[in-house]
């Protein structure tokens, strides 16, 4: 477990953002403050602040008064929150288990990890010196838990390297460092136990007693008695396979190059469990800290490497322009984000029945234009025809899509025609009709006038009115609905519907009215 | 190298709908496969015009009609620009079923750009599984590289193209055939019930033959064509041209 503290992060972040704007400025101690109850107080210091006999929490006044030449920036929390989660992302390139530790600080699993970089010591000095890069102060620890690290990193020697021997090396420590609340560091410090020494061996009881449940917890947890579980801010992919470049690439070819070489990876330990991928990322470390994710769905599960390499030409042809790899990618990393048990006839590029094929156009189709436009219609449960006619992307599978149950009962009752075009909104229309329930004998639609020659109808369908009127969804609200089918002097044919029944009229609530909702062919 | 090139020239000026060995998809109606020379080629492209935007839903089913005359077991693309799909209206499944397309076998795309069109046309023109690819142009002019690319794309997978137009277009174009289509009244003067949907449609490009119109009725049950009997043929008479030879 890898502790990152970034101590003086409000700071370094105005500097950084000045140096890039490349304002000349006074070096002046620069101070962050912030309220904090109804008191102006400083957050953040940077060194020369401290250096000047600064600390955070001081009140802005005082401060002041001691110093009046201060740079004093107010805080901007959201920044530095943003700030943090790109530093997260970018601590991708070591494990894909990273999660903030808010505010200044990431922790990191990096077992298992390790020894790609060549070892801890490694991994630590090429952190450390991609950070000084980048213009941070920081101090690191690693240790076997997530609370030894974060006490070692935070108040203890920086780079340490604690294995084993937590318990010697916490002792000396205060007892801020177990991340205690400050009342409860307050009252033992109260009764004299200042470090982490003092309690290590105190009879447990009393302290839980006196102290609560959470000061034993936390030093169990330090010293590895009790399981600490670390929430990484993204999902764990159940596959992942990456390559480090020595030499950055940047050409289109060598990423999609590099894609196929990975998916075959992928493929040998997707088919050793029987799984197919249905979700694949493919996350590019940017030499200068920037990294992209791009990520392709896929219709049925997919094992084969050069099917997968298909799918990120496409999607790298959509993104052409925004891929812009700067100085080149040094690191690329193929994680399958959802896998799915797939049997394997469904997989490989031999494969010669159409069905194959099929997927395998949807697949490319929803890759380059998004996976929502590319739809199929499904057989809904509903007799509203809105509901009735929504379609799904086509990538996403069922085991019954409704046809099946659709068209036993289609052959069995006679269905009244429907029109070949919807409108996804009803529309408004202005409708004369002979009697107050009758069909329309003459309307306008969308400034044109039509004359009624034959009418079909009504088909009555009951609004939705189980629901709450909702006139946003749809302006027609949940009225019950008279449906005509109508056909005008020249021939076009109309699907109409009159909202609401004239013998339901109340004084107060709204009339009738007409809605366009459909052509047919 | 002289060689390679010319014989890539050859393939290049080929019209697509001129090859000897493509399928032609009978219609069913005798007047119309005459003129059409045994019937819509397949493995081309076929321009489908709406007299003007009123008629578009005419021309859509007109379309479809064609499509399930072809469709096999294979699927059915339909690839529009989102202001199509927005101002005429989303295909209704239940709507189309009623021209014998299966709804389990149709492919809704909706893209954003005319670019994305052509290309989406052309890669589901290039896949086995699909029977029959139509595209919807709401209005514009095409760009006439990509239309040629769909001619080809189509002649070398054989299936079939389809570009709907909401407005009729003076473009050239390298369609087999170009169509523009009306609605046509289904009820009978006098009584009000209602016939099958009624087209007219008027052939006025015919690579093969001559141009002509008729009205067509699509009959549902069977789900073919037949030439409507009770309406009064459209007063333009049967046009002869001479067939186009190409060099």
């Amino acid at each position: 477990m890898l502790s990152l503290w970034l101590p003086r992060f409000a700071t370094d972040r105005i500097r950084r953002l000045r140096d890039a704007a490349s304002v000349s400025h006074e070096h002046l101690p620069l101070v962050v403050t912030g309220k904090r109850g109804n008191a102006d107080i400083l957050i953040a210091i940077d060194e020369a602040a401290e250096q000047l006999g600064l600390s955070a929490g001081m009140a802005l006044a005082q401060a002041r008064a001691m110093h009046p030449t201060l740079d004093i920036v107010p805080e901007d929390a959201r920044a530095d929150g943003e700030l943090l989660e790109s530093i997260a992302d970018w601590c991708l390139r070591y494990t894909p288990l990273v999660a903030c530790d808010a505010p200044d600080g990431l922790l990191l699993d990096i077992s298992g990890c390790a020894h790609l970089y060549g070892g801890e010591h490694e991994l630590v000095a090429d952190l450390g010196r991609r950070l000084t890069e980048a213009g941070f102060a920081f101090r690191i620890a690693i240790a076997s838990t997530i609370g030894a690290a974060w006490a070692a990193a935070h108040d203890g020697r920086p780079d340490t390297y604690a294995n084993g021997d937590e318990r010697d090396f916490l002792a000396p420590l205060p007892l801020g460092a177990l991340r205690l609340p400050p009342p409860v560091v307050a009252s033992l410090v109260r009764v004299g136990l200042k470090t982490i020494g003092d309690i290590i061996d105190l009879p447990r009881s009393p302290l839980t007693a006196r102290f609560g449940a959470g000061l034993l917890r936390q030093l169990d947890r330090a010293l590895g008695r009790e399981h600490e579980p670390l929430t990484p801010r993204l999902p764990v992919a159940p596959y992942v396979a990456e390559k480090r470049f020595h030499e950055p690439i940047a050409r289109e070819e060598d990423v999609l190059g590099t894609v196929e070489k990975l998916a075959a990876r992928l493929a040998v330990a997707l088919e050793r469990r029987g799984d197919g991928a249905r979700r694949i990322e493919l996350t590019l470390f940017r030499t200068d800290g920037a990294l992209r994710r791009i990520a392709a769905g896929t219709a049925r599960p997919l094992r084969d490497a050069a099917d997968m390499r298909a799918l990120f030409a496409e999607r790298l042809a959509t993104l052409a322009d925004e891929l812009d790899p700067g100085f080149g990618f040094d690191m690329a990393r193929l994680s399958v984000l959802i896998a799915e048990p797939a049997p394997a006839e469904q997989i490989g590029m031999g494969s010669a029945d159409d069905t194959g094929e099929m997927v395998r156009l949807i697949d490319r189709l929803s890759a380059r234009l998004g996976a929502q436009r590319v739809r199929r219609a499904v057989a809904q449960d509903s007799h509203i025809p809105e509901i009735a006619a929504v379609t799904l992307p086509a990538q996403m599978t069922m085991k019954d899509d409704g046809w099946v149950a659709y068209n036993r009962h289609r052959s069995a009752v006679e269905l009244a025609p429907r029109p070949l075009r919807l409108l996804s909104r009803p529309e408004p229309i202005e409708a004369v009709a002979e009697v107050p329930d009758g069909p329309p004998l003459r309307f306008k639609w969308r400034r044109a006038l039509h004359d009624i020659v034959a009418a079909e109808g009504p088909e009555r369908i009951e609004g939705a009115w189980w629901q709450e009127e909702n006139v946003e969804a749809s302006p027609s609200g949940n009225r019950t609905r008279d449906y005509f089918r109508v056909e005008d002097k020249s021939g076009h044919r109309f699907w109409l519907f009159r909202a609401g029944l004239y013998r339901d009229l109340v004084p107060g609530t709204a009339p009738p009215s007409w809605f366009m909702h459909g052509m047919f062919g | 190298m002289r060689d390679a090139l010319r014989q890539q020239l050859i393939y290049l000026q080929k019209p697509a709908s001129l090859a000897e060995e493509l399928a032609a998809l009978p219609l069913g109606v005798s007047a119309v496969d005459n003129a059409l020379g045994g019937g819509l080629l397949c493995g081309a492209m076929h321009e489908i015009t709406a007299a003007s935007e009123a008629h578009l839903p005419a021309a859509t089913g007109f379309t479809l009609g064609l499509a399930a005359l072809a469709n096999g077991n294979k699927h059915l693309v339909w690839i529009a620009e989102d202001m199509a799909l927005t101002e005429s209206g989303v295909p209704y499944s239940a709507g189309y079923e009623a021209f014998g397309l299966p709804p389990e076998r149709f492919i809704i795309v909706a893209v954003a750009h005319r670019h994305e069109l052509m290309t989406a046309m052309e890669e589901a023109l290039r896949c086995r599984a699909v029977g029959a690819v139509l595209g919807e142009v709401r209005n514009g002019s095409l760009d006439a590289v990509a239309v040629r690319r769909l001619s080809l794309a189509a002649s070398d997978s054989g299936t079939l193209a389809f570009l709907l137009r909401a407005k009729p277009s003076h473009d050239a174009s390298t369609a087999a055939t170009r169509w523009t289509v009306q609605t046509a009244p289904s009820v009978i003067p006098g009584q009000r019930e209602f016939g099958g949907p009624r087209f007219a449609v008027h052939l006025t490009r015919n690579r093969r033959g001559p141009s002509a119109s008729w009205i067509l009725e699509w009959r549902n049950p069977d789900d073919r064509f037949v030439l409507a009997t009770h309406a009064e043929p459209l007063a333009a008479p049967l046009r002869h041209r001479p067939y186009q030879k190409v060099a």
